[in-house]
């Protein structure tokens, strides 16, 4: 397009030139004819022509430009101009790079992850996660097989409700047995998701409920890749899961992981696909309860119409078996951008808070960018003016310098385009190793390219339009007057880059405050008391259950597993257990004490634990009254349990506990011991009552906890060797020292203050550099009058202090604002917090000083040049 | 007369009087841009001196706003030449401009020429 027309521009030049060109020939044709001689007809022919090229310019200008023309000439005259002044140009483009791409980095992971919370369903917007009775941040699985089924077949506001359960098992029958996370699934599963198979089927409505002797399993995309190489023909083939025999139906598309946000389920099975699980398909409380549900909304419905419609529903079955609902059975629906099941309870708590931080960075930014651009233009004020005398129109000159603006965040947009299609990717290296299957990263879809136009046209709006309309006003008679008789450059620009430093300072403080506030977080976080030991201890975890062992099988493996591991050098205890805490898992289950009736709606949810002997002895959890599980408390013996302070409290108040019963799945378990309280999830939680129960009567998963003498890190092949030497195809595996798992429950808190730290960081800089440029630039403009007052006899303490004031009004105010805009954001916050106060005022106060130290700093080096300059050479310098 | 006398005599174009001047010129046959200035300068007794600086952008713009045509032809000398011709476009223009040219000579005639008894009443 471009090259046609210019195609077409050549053309009509050489036109142009002929036709000069013919009028030339004629012209001395005529005077020779009157008898010149042709030397001297041609000189005067051409002396009468005039100047050529100007008749050319100025026809060109006739021929007339389309807007497309026109704007290219403005491009290319705004390309000029900025790489007149790289400095400025590079300066610019590098902060709104960095600024934009905070912003888009971290809509990618708010994009990849609450955006995108099933990758590959349809409408995820019309799903919600049901969640019943009490909100807690992180649930255990709501519904039993029959309220769900009840739910799914009696509700009138849902296109489908779908149910599952999902758990690590073992894949036998290659040559190595591989660990995948499975989930048993209602039939409807992928319809309502709205998944289509690559191949085979998905399952029948028949299939849902009854057991197969080769039960039927869809493989998930990456596992046909990995484990079975992509075999175009799998489906109809057996293959072995826990040592059973299943046939493949299915494979899933691929980048769908389930319905689980930020969980990454391997292969599906249907919901009891042996049949020996008939006890929990057909009871409603207990273990029974065991699925996760999420139905997809008929169009139309809202959530709040559903809710209502469920909970009707609920109140039935609650009246009909109330022995198996006790407590709280409301019910409430989330979106599944922040459904609580899955990371996105999370994510929802930390990215937008991170996001509204990185905007205030490109607020900050602009405000910084826009000084820079003011500056400028007011040193290019006199072209604009005489530009503006020679007949260019006001609309044409702030075209021009939006165009300016527009190419600088255009070309930072591209940049940030780059950075972040690399950023958006590094999401998963936050989390540090862990037993869940997380698939959690940013995404970078046209969501994020749209949030980066849309940053850059923000930025460059606001840092090029903003002072181009400002300057553009100023009539150009007035600026060129100006230029000659004022020298600080007018009041009206003064008053712009008086605002700008004024924000800027406003806009950091807040971004310093919050980031602050969160490094207090993380250190006392680090700081505080757990209630256990967590140096010294290794935990290692077998896959015995999953795997396909009998009961006594177990059994024997656990004991000889236990006397092996003891016995290596370095072990000072061996134990099990069957969960680590602070890894944001937990198990949850109803428990009343004997003989006590719960009013309605009244959960009695605790935590629970399975541990083997000398749990509590290897994490230095005190017994304070009672005993600790011994060996004895097996299988055969009579039901025990050991409950922590706070179960105590809530159970029997002022009584003593030891000797009382409690009722879990039904059954009665006796106090043996009151153990100490410790932290469950993390360390700013409001305790739970947990009770721990004997390993050997209940565990579930084995994990072996060991206290090493050293670094438990060095004991870990030991350990892993000597469990393989029981059984080469038992997997063992999340083989870590117990810190290094325990990560995960303040890996939000890490992420907050780094990320806050370093915008605070950027905002630091930009605020300094930003009042360190205006009163530079300011003091330089001033050169000529302070020269004047020295000459006329004002001290060099004088000057210092004309500069300083200046400075530090500017700081003033800005500080100001900023501490009423700090108040609301540490607001938003509170709730991230620990050990400290939203407001807290040594944090407030130590920002305080820093900022206005830094930028007092800043004014001091213009101030002292300023101080320094010779009056007379200063009042010459005009 | 020489030939700097000459200049002196003649005088400046009034604003948006060329393109009338041009149009009409055309209205007598197709002509080359030389051939105007030449012809111009004929028929006002060498007082108009069209500059060519003035000229060729008029004629570009007249061609622009679809007022005259243009068609390389060889001259009587031989000489390969752009030739303008007025469009029927272009002689409505000539006659609108013609009949506001008109009225301005009247305008200006009636203030110049005015009676001084008339002018004090």
């Amino acid at each position: 397009m471009k090259w046609f027309s210019s195609f077409g521009f050549q053309r009509r030049k050489n036109e142009l030139q002929e036709e000069i060109d013919a009028h030339l020939q004629m012209a001395i044709a005529d005077r020779v004819a009157r008898g010149e001689t042709p030397e001297a007809a041609r000189q005067a022919a051409a002396r009468e022509f005039g100047n050529i090229p100007l008749v050319q310019e100025v026809t060109h200008e006739m021929w007339g430009r389309g807007w497309l023309e026109q704007l290219g000439r403005d491009f290319r005259y705004a390309l000029r101009q900025l790489r007149k002044s790289p400095g400025y140009t590079i300066t610019a483009t590098a902060m709104l790079t960095v600024a934009i791409c905070a912003n888009s980095t971290v809509f990618s992971w708010i994009d990849g992850t609450m955006l995108r919370p099933i990758p590959g369903a349809r409408d995820a917007g019309d799903l919600v996660s049901l969640q019943r009775g009490e909100r807690s941040f992180s649930p255990t699985p709501p519904f039993s097989y029959l309220d769900y089924r009840d739910l799914r077949e009696q509700n009138h506001t849902f296109a489908g409700i779908l149910a599952y359960h999902h758990d690590w098992i073992t894949l036998t029958g290659g040559a190595q047995p591989e660990r995948a996370y499975i989930a048993n699934v209602s039939a409807n599963y992928f319809d309502v998701l709205g998944i289509k198979p690559v191949l085979g089927r998905f399952f029948l409505p028949e299939e849902e409920a009854r057991g197969y002797a080769v039960p039927s399993v869809v493989l998930g995309y990456s596992l046909w890749k990995t484990r079975y190489g992509a075999d175009m023909a799998i489906v109809g083939k057996p293959i072995e899961i826990a040592r059973h025999r299943v046939t493949v139906v299915g494979v899933a598309p691929e980048g769908f992981v389930g319905a689980m946000p930020g969980i990454r389920q391997d292969l599906w099975v249907t919901l009891d696909p042996l049949g020996t699980d008939a006890w929990r398909m057909t009871h409603r409380s207990g273990g029974a309860v065991w699925l996760n549900v999420v139905g997809r909304l008929r169009p139309g419905v809202s959530r709040g119409q559903a809710a209502q419609d469920l909970d009707t529903l609920m109140h039935n079955i609650v009246a009909a078996y109330p022995n198996d609902h006790l407590g709280d059975n409301r019910i409430t629906l989330d979106p599944m951008w922040r459904s609580p099941f899955g990371a996105n309870g999370y994510m929802a708590a930390t990215l937008p808070i991170l996001l509204a931080f990185a905007g205030v960075v490109l607020l900050l930014t602009c405000a910084n960018v826009a000084t820079l651009t003011l500056v400028r233009f007011v040193s290019r004020r006199r072209e604009l003016a005489i530009r503006q005398s020679l007949g260019a129109n006001r609309m044409q000159l702030v075209r021009q310098m939006v165009l300016e603006g527009a190419m600088l965040s255009t070309g930072s947009g591209v940049a940030a385009l780059a950075v972040t299609s690399w950023t958006s990717k590094t999401f998963a290296w936050l989390f540090p190793p862990n037993s869940n299957p997380v698939a959690l990263n940013g995404s970078m879809d046209y969501k994020v390219v749209i949030g980066i136009a849309v940053a850059s046209l923000l930025a460059g709006m606001l840092c090029g339009a903003l002072p181009a309309l400002r300057s553009a006003n100023a009539p150009a008679i007035e600026v060129l007057k100006a230029e000659s008789a004022s020298i600080s450059g007018g009041s009206r620009n003064r008053r712009l880059l008086s605002a700008l430093v004024v924000a800027q300072i406003a806009l950091s403080l807040p971004l310093l405050v919050c980031s602050g506030l969160f490094l207090r977080t993380l250190r006392n976080l680090a700081g505080a008391n757990l209630g256990f030991e967590q140096d010294h201890i290794l935990t290692a975890s077998v896959g015995l259950n999953g795997s396909g062992y009998s009961g006594d099988e177990e059994q024997v493996i656990r004991r000889k597993i236990l006397d092996r591991v003891s016995a290596l050098p370095g072990v000072k205890v061996a134990s099990f257990t069957d969960w680590v805490p602070m890894t944001l898992s937990h198990k949850g289950e109803d428990a009343y004490p004997e003989g006590y009736v719960p009013h309605p709606h009244e959960a009695l949810q605790v935590y629970h634990a399975e541990v083997g002997p000398r749990y509590f002895e290897s994490l230095q959890i005190p017994i304070l009254e009672g005993r600790e599980f011994t060996p004895d408390d097996k299988e055969k013996a009579p039901r025990v349990l050991i409950v922590d302070q706070t179960a105590a409290r809530r159970y029997w108040p002022g009584q003593d506990p030891l000797g009382k019963k409690l009722m879990v799945w039904g059954s009665p378990f006796t106090v043996v011991g009151v153990a100490k309280n410790s932290t469950h999830m993390m360390v700013n939680e409001t305790p739970e009552p947990m009770v721990y129960m004997s390993f050997f009567q209940v565990g579930y998963e084995t994990i072996v906890q060991v206290k090493t003498e050293g670094n438990p890190a060095d004991v870990a092949p030991a350990v892993e060797k000597a469990i393989h030497e029981i059984d080469t195809q038992l997997p063992v595996f999340d083989v870590r020292p117990m810190r290094e798992s325990t990560q995960m429950a303040s890996i939000f808190a890490v992420i907050q203050s780094a990320l806050a730290g370093m915008f605070a960081l950027i905002g630091l800089v930009l605020a300094a550099t930003g009042i360190y440029g205006v009163v530079a630039y300011r003091t330089q403009m001033r050169t000529h009058e302070i020269g004047v007052r020295v000459a006329l006899g004002a001290s060099r303490v004088d000057v210092m202090r004309l500069v300083l004031l200046q400075g530090a009004w500017l700081t003033g105010i800005g500080l100001a604002l900023g501490l009423a805009f700090a108040l609301g954001m540490t607001r938003v916050i509170a709730g991230l917090l620990y050990g400290i106060s939203a407001n807290d005022p040594a944090t407030v106060a130590s920002v305080v000083t820093i900022l206005g130290a830094m930028s007092l700093l800043a004014c001091y080096f213009p101030a002292r040049r300023a101080m320094r300059r010779n009056p007379v050479s200063a009042i010459r310098d005009l | 007369m020489s030939e700097k006398d000459q200049y002196k005599n003649r005088i400046e174009l009034l604003q948006g009087t060329l393109d009338m001047l041009v149009l009409q010129t055309l209205q007598w046959g197709p002509q080359h841009g030389y051939g105007i200035v030449q012809a111009l300068r004929l028929r006002s007794g060498d007082v108009l001196q069209v500059e060519t600086g003035s000229l060729y952008p008029a004629l570009h713009r007249l061609e622009r706003q679809g007022w005259v045509q243009s068609e390389w032809k060889q001259s009587e000398s031989k000489q390969r030449a752009r030739y303008y011709r007025i469009t029927a476009k272009g002689k409505k223009q000539l006659a609108s401009d013609l009949g506001r040219w008109e009225r301005i000579v009247e305008a200006i005639g009636s203030v110049m020429y005015v009676k001084p008894e008339e002018s004090e009443s």
